[in-house]
């Protein structure tokens, strides 16, 4: 691949693509991401709509807190088990809604320590007002136009501090 | 920033530590370049390839081969792990740490995915931050302690258990005929002969073959649509120099050519850089077909193909570059 056949400008995502440079010789070049650059809209649609599927689903009951993170996150049963440090057969039961309730606050702390959520977000579901509709802040993070909303781990394993502010 | 994150971790050691090396030759020396098929393993929801040895590989290879020396630690103790790797900041030893891509917060959310073989290098620590080099950030980023602790101690397949790692010592010299004739043999060997049908040229054939049985696997149209965008990911965005490592690898080849007088080598390096070419379209179907949701059996059995296409290039390629180092 010739150098300039292989440049994009997407400074959002940047990676060292080795390429045929002018004088014949093969070297490095910095660029930008080719399939972020031009699919990063299906990315986030597909993500969101995976998560909304989820999340009606959590509502409903039809799933678990565990299930809904494991599917978005894409982790297998015995990955999850392995990484949490829990049995998988005790796993199973929580990816069962009527066998969520036998869960402990410990499996809960190591669940949302493998999917890097706050022990508290297991239990709730945030939504964020964006422009004319609510996103969730799984996919929004915190870059909704006009809301903050910032959570930090305090010194307690079992307590997150959530701030909503208005963006100035 | 470097191509890849191990062989860009391996090579900015070796660099700091004052050898002159770069990162193709410290890949193709390291007999980098590789292909397996995964189509049923209970560490992946969905089937999958890799396109590289086995993580952990090309540090050990490097110091066979080029005789450096690099200092391994791992723990079963988080607070002991970093411990060590804050004594060895303390000593200005730049550290490279094996860990969960997942917990690396200064990634795009949209990057971030759990895979427990990332390396990086720490290179100081100012209170409760520690500094990093990571090879896919064009500058140094900031990661604070608890997210390195998750990194670094994170469970599942391939766990880092705080794996750090730095250099020891080099060598007073280098036999880079020696290293790089060892370097592509072995590449040569997994890739033709390796007697496992998922590995190697037998395991892009697996892959070409199965890849029309993805749909059976998807939840639907929309799930099918990203795991077959994900190839073009897996080839060109997860840290491969492109076209799955195929062109830093027709890097090596033809800087090994310059360094040890093979010219043999050169011509190989541009055979290489077309067939990484080839790869590279494959990568721009899997993305179009996935973003058109296009994935019917006539667009399923193309991409097969393509794909039975380049097993067929890369085998003849193997075996005239393992004719052309003995």
């Amino acid at each position: 691949m010739k150098e300039k056949e292989g440049f994009i400008d997407y400074p959002e995502q940047q990676m060292i693509l080795y390429v045929e440079k002018d004088d014949g010789k093969y070297g490095p070049m910095q660029t930008g991401s080719y399939i972020s650059a031009n699919y990063m809209d299906d990315y986030v649609y597909k993500r969101r709509n995976l998560e909304i599927d989820l999340r009606e689903q959590l509502i409903r009951g039809s799933i678990s807190p565990v299930r809904f993170y494991m599917v978005f996150e894409d982790l297998t049963l015995s990955e999850l088990a392995a990484r949490a440090g829990i049995r998988q057969s005790r796993v199973k039961k929580h990816l069962e809604p009527k066998l969520f309730g036998k869960v402990t606050i410990d499996e809960l702390r190591k669940y949302a320590t493998v999917f890097n959520v706050p022990l508290a977000n297991l239990l709730q579901i945030i939504l964020i007002k964006d422009k004319e509709s609510f996103e969730s802040s799984l996919i929004l993070e915190n870059k909704a136009d006009k809301t903050s909303v910032e959570q930090s781990p305090t010194p307690n394993p079992y307590v997150v501090l959530t701030k909503i502010e208005e963006r100035k | 920033m470097a191509a890849h994150c191990e062989s860009g971790t391996i090579t900015s050691l070796l660099n700091h530590g004052g050898l002159e090396i770069t990162e193709p030759l410290v890949f193709g020396i390291a007999s980098g370049i590789f292909f397996g098929y995964f189509h049923k393993m209970k560490s992946f929801t969905f089937p999958t390839f890799i396109v590289r040895n086995k993580p952990g590989q090309m540090r050990t290879n490097i110091e066979k081969r080029l005789g450096a020396r690099f200092r391994t630690y791992d723990f079963k103790d988080a607070v002991k792990g970093q411990e060590r790797l804050d004594q060895l900041l303390m000593q200005n030893i730049p550290t490279a740490a094996q860990v969960d891509f997942f917990y690396m917060d200064y990634v795009p959310s949209w990057e971030r995915v759990h895979i427990n073989v990332h390396f990086l290098v720490v290179t100081g620590k100012e209170g409760n931050t520690y500094k990093i080099s990571d090879a896919y950030f064009p500058k140094m980023v900031e990661l604070d302690a608890l997210s390195l602790e998750k990194g670094r101690f994170a469970g599942g397949s391939m766990s880092p258990k705080g794996f750090i790692f730095h250099l020891d010592k080099l060598p007073a010299e280098i036999d880079y005929t020696k290293a790089i004739t060892k370097g592509i043999s072995k590449a040569c060997f997994y890739m033709l002969k390796i007697p496992i049908p998922i590995l190697g040229i037998k395991g892009m054939r697996m892959f070409a073959k199965k890849v029309v049985e993805w749909p059976k696997f998807a939840r639907d149209t929309e799930h099918l649509s990203h795991e077959i965008m994900k190839i073009n990911i897996l080839l060109e965005d997860q840290g491969t120099g492109g076209a799955g490592f195929r062109f830093m690898y027709a890097t090596f080849l033809q800087q090994a050519a310059g360094l040890i007088n093979k010219p043999q080598l050169k011509e190989l390096s541009e055979e290489l850089m077309k067939i990484g070419d080839g790869w590279r379209e494959i990568s721009l179907y899997s993305a179009r077909i996935g973003k058109n949701r296009d994935l019917g059996p006539e667009k399923l059995k193309q991409l097969s193909d393509m794909i039975y296409d380049r097993a067929d290039v890369e085998e003849r390629f193997f075996k005239t570059l393992s004719r052309a180092i003995k």
